[in-house]
Order: C-alpha cells, then sequence, then structure tokens
C-alpha cells in the first residue's frame, strides 16, 4: 500500500521520496501543489480565503497569502529551490450561481487571483493550471514523479 | 453582539434554535407529503454545530457525490440555506413525481434535477415560512440554486462565504420515513453572525 498523506481544508502537508499527497473536494478552495524535482520533496496546501487580515490568527494555512509564504519557508528549509520548483494549481469553482445575484460565490475567482499574486511575489512560476468552472476537484502530488492529477465527477482524470 | 460565533450558544440558546429547527422541519414534511400524496413521518429534529470535517463525516464523506439547492436569505435575516439529497432520498421522491430512478446523479436527466431543485426549494421555503411566522421576521428568498457535486466542495460555500467570521456549520437534521423506508435529509441553515444574534434577541433567550 502506497503512503497516502491527507491535507485538510485550510492545511498544510509535505513529503519527500515516495507516496502521494492528496486533498479532497476542493470547491472554492484552492489546492497548490509545490515541487522540487532535484530533492523529490513536495507539499500540497489547501487554503479557503484570499488573504489573512487578522496577524494573529493562527491558521495560517488557511489563507492564500499566509498559506504560500508558510510553505515556501518550510520547503526552503528541507532545502527546496525555488528556481527549479514546480507549482501548480487547482480549484476555486464556484460551486452555485445565484441569478440577479453575481457576486455571491465570487469567493473562488477572489482566491484565484489572490494566489496567482502572492506565487509572483514568492517568484514562483505557475506551470500547471485547473481553476474556475462550477465543478468539485479532487488534487494530488505523487512525490516519487511531481506528477499532478486532478479528479472532477463526471470528467476523466486530468494530469497537470 | 453578544455571540462571536456559532459556538458561542449556550444550551438554552440552542434548545430554543432546535425548537424553530422542528416546527420548520415539521412543515417542509407536510408540503413534501402533500406534493408526493404520501404520509411522510419525521423523527425529532436535531441541531448541531459542528465543524466541516466533522459535518462531513455525519453526512457522508468528502467526495460522496450529492445533489443540493441553494437559497440565500436577505431582508432581516441574512444567511444561506441549503438542502441536501444522497442518492437514496433522490430517487424515492423522483419515483413519486415522474415515475423513475436512477442509478446514479450523473444518469439524471434535466426533468431529474430540476424536479429535484424544485423539491429543494420548497422545502426550504416552507421551512422559512414557518421560521419568519414563528420569529415575526420577514425573509426574502432568491430563486433557488441548485448543484450535484461532491459533498466536500458543497460544504465549503458557506464556510468560505462566513470564512472570516465563524468555521463552525449549524444544521438541522430530521429522518424523514416514507413506505417505512427511513431518509435522511439534511438543511443547513446558516444565518450569519449578526441576524443569529438578532433572532436569539427577538426569541428573548440572549
Amino acid at each position: 500500500m502506497q503512503k497516502e498523506l491527507k491535507v485538510g481544508i485550510g492545511d498544510m502537508k509535505l513529503s519527500r521520496g515516495e507516496g502521494r499527497i492528496i486533498t479532497y473536494a476542493l470547491g472554492s478552495c484552492i489546492g497548490i501543489s509545490f515541487y522540487d524535482p532535484a530533492i523529490r520533496l513536495g507539499a500540497l496546501l489547501h487554503i479557503m480565503l484570499p488573504a489573512r487580515f487578522n496577524a494573529s490568527d493562527p491558521n495560517v494555512f488557511k489563507y492564500a497569502d499566509s498559506g504560500i509564504h508558510e510553505t515556501v519557508r518550510k520547503m526552503a528549509a528541507f532545502g527546496m529551490v525555488k528556481s527549479r520548483t514546480v507549482v501548480k494549481i487547482a480549484g476555486g469553482a464556484k460551486m452555485f450561481e445565484i441569478s440577479g445575484n453575481s457576486d455571491f460565490g465570487n469567493i473562488g475567482q477572489r482566491n484565484t487571483a489572490s494566489v496567482k499574486k502572492v506565487l509572483l511575489e514568492e517568484g514562483l512560476r505557475i506551470s500547471g493550471e485547473d481553476t474556475g468552472a462550477s465543478y468539485a476537484r479532487t488534487m494530488y502530488i505523487d512525490l516519487a514523479t511531481g506528477d499532478v492529477g486532478v479528479r472532477t465527477f463526471g470528467r476523466p482524470e486530468r494530469h497537470l | 453582539m453578544k455571540l462571536r460565533s456559532y459556538d458561542d450558544m449556550n444550551l438554552q440558546e440552542l434548545d430554543v434554535m432546535r425548537e424553530i429547527g422542528s416546527i420548520g422541519t415539521s412543515h417542509a414534511a407536510t408540503s413534501l407529503s402533500k406534493m408526493l400524496q404520501k404520509e411522510i413521518r419525521i423523527s425529532i429534529p436535531q441541531v448541531n454545530i459542528l465543524g466541516y470535517e466533522e459535518a462531513v463525516g455525519r453526512i457522508g464523506d468528502m467526495e460522496q457525490i450529492v445533489a443540493a439547492t441553494l437559497v440565500k436569505m436577505s431582508g432581516d435575516v441574512d444567511g444561506l440555506m441549503l438542502f441536501l439529497f444522497n442518492l437514496d432520498f433522490a430517487n424515492t421522491v423522483l419515483e413519486k413525481m415522474i415515475g423513475e430512478s436512477y442509478e446514479g446523479f450523473e444518469a439524471m436527466d434535466e426533468l431529474a434535477r430540476s424536479a429535484l431543485t424544485e423539491i429543494g426549494n420548497i422545502i426550504i421555503c416552507s421551512y422559512i415560512n414557518a421560521f419568519s411566522q414563528l420569529v415575526n421576521v420577514d425573509i426574502e428568498l432568491s430563486v433557488p440554486s441548485a448543484t450535484m457535486n461532491m459533498l466536500g466542495a458543497i460544504l465549503t460555500v458557506p464556510i468560505a462565504e462566513y470564512g472570516y467570521e465563524t468555521d463552525k456549520l449549524m444544521y438541522c437534521n430530521a429522518d424523514f420515513v416514507m413506505d417505512g423506508k427511513q431518509l435522511s435529509d439534511w438543511l443547513l441553515m446558516l444565518p450569519d453572525i449578526r441576524s443569529l444574534n438578532d433572532i436569539l434577541d427577538k426569541l428573548g433567550v440572549s
């Protein structure tokens, strides 16, 4: 049985070598995978909201800005080099469309924009992306190969 | 504002929400029963305040496919109402309504989907009617929006919407018994924190 780490909502896991890291049912949330192929170090972060406004909130991984900064910091401590790190993102869907209320449920779009902005600030390039639309995604990263898969309901599995 | 999160409710306040929930649920069951012309019995509803992962665990699992109807409340109470069907419940209802049952949600056609949306809407509306009469508030409801997808992602909708206020969910759940078959329904009433305080104030419990 292959080693599998599960990442909950507003959480992050990192590991190295083999097995995979998975996060289930991303709706408006975003899954961000980081992978440094030279040392086979990978991380998967599951953020829920675009930005942390309350600096004393201990849930750093719940927010795009603090979550990405903290993940990058931890990965760097394990030897990650930014220039060779592969970053992929999935999620940011709009699960419900309410007619006459277009603002509702735009959180997915705001999350996507925030994640992209923060990654740019960190100097990380996104090399694969599956965001938007109106369906949920389960995302995993294979630590041996860096392969990132996205599973959805009623559609074939995609590899980013 | 006394309450800062759903979590802050004390036992008495929870009891009041449970009582209201039970009246709302019985109204919802009555409309469903009229529509399907079937006797429906309900168990005593429960009201629970749960974290996201616990809530998913109670209902099913993350990747389980469910149908959901969502209605937004505005007016005196702001918030969301969410009704979830599992396949069993959906099929029992669809069999009565359109004489069809399906192997899975993906097999459902447009007719089945809109029937489910409408049932969800009727259940939510009768719940809210009972609720607003009881608490004496005016609540406007948006047109229903529906989806069929992974449970985990559907439950993040209210959490993301109120993520800066609370990371808990409040849900009412009662078992419906129809034709001797027990069916679980999941109704989530999610007023924002200001509205929750208002409701409890109006009822004189806070």
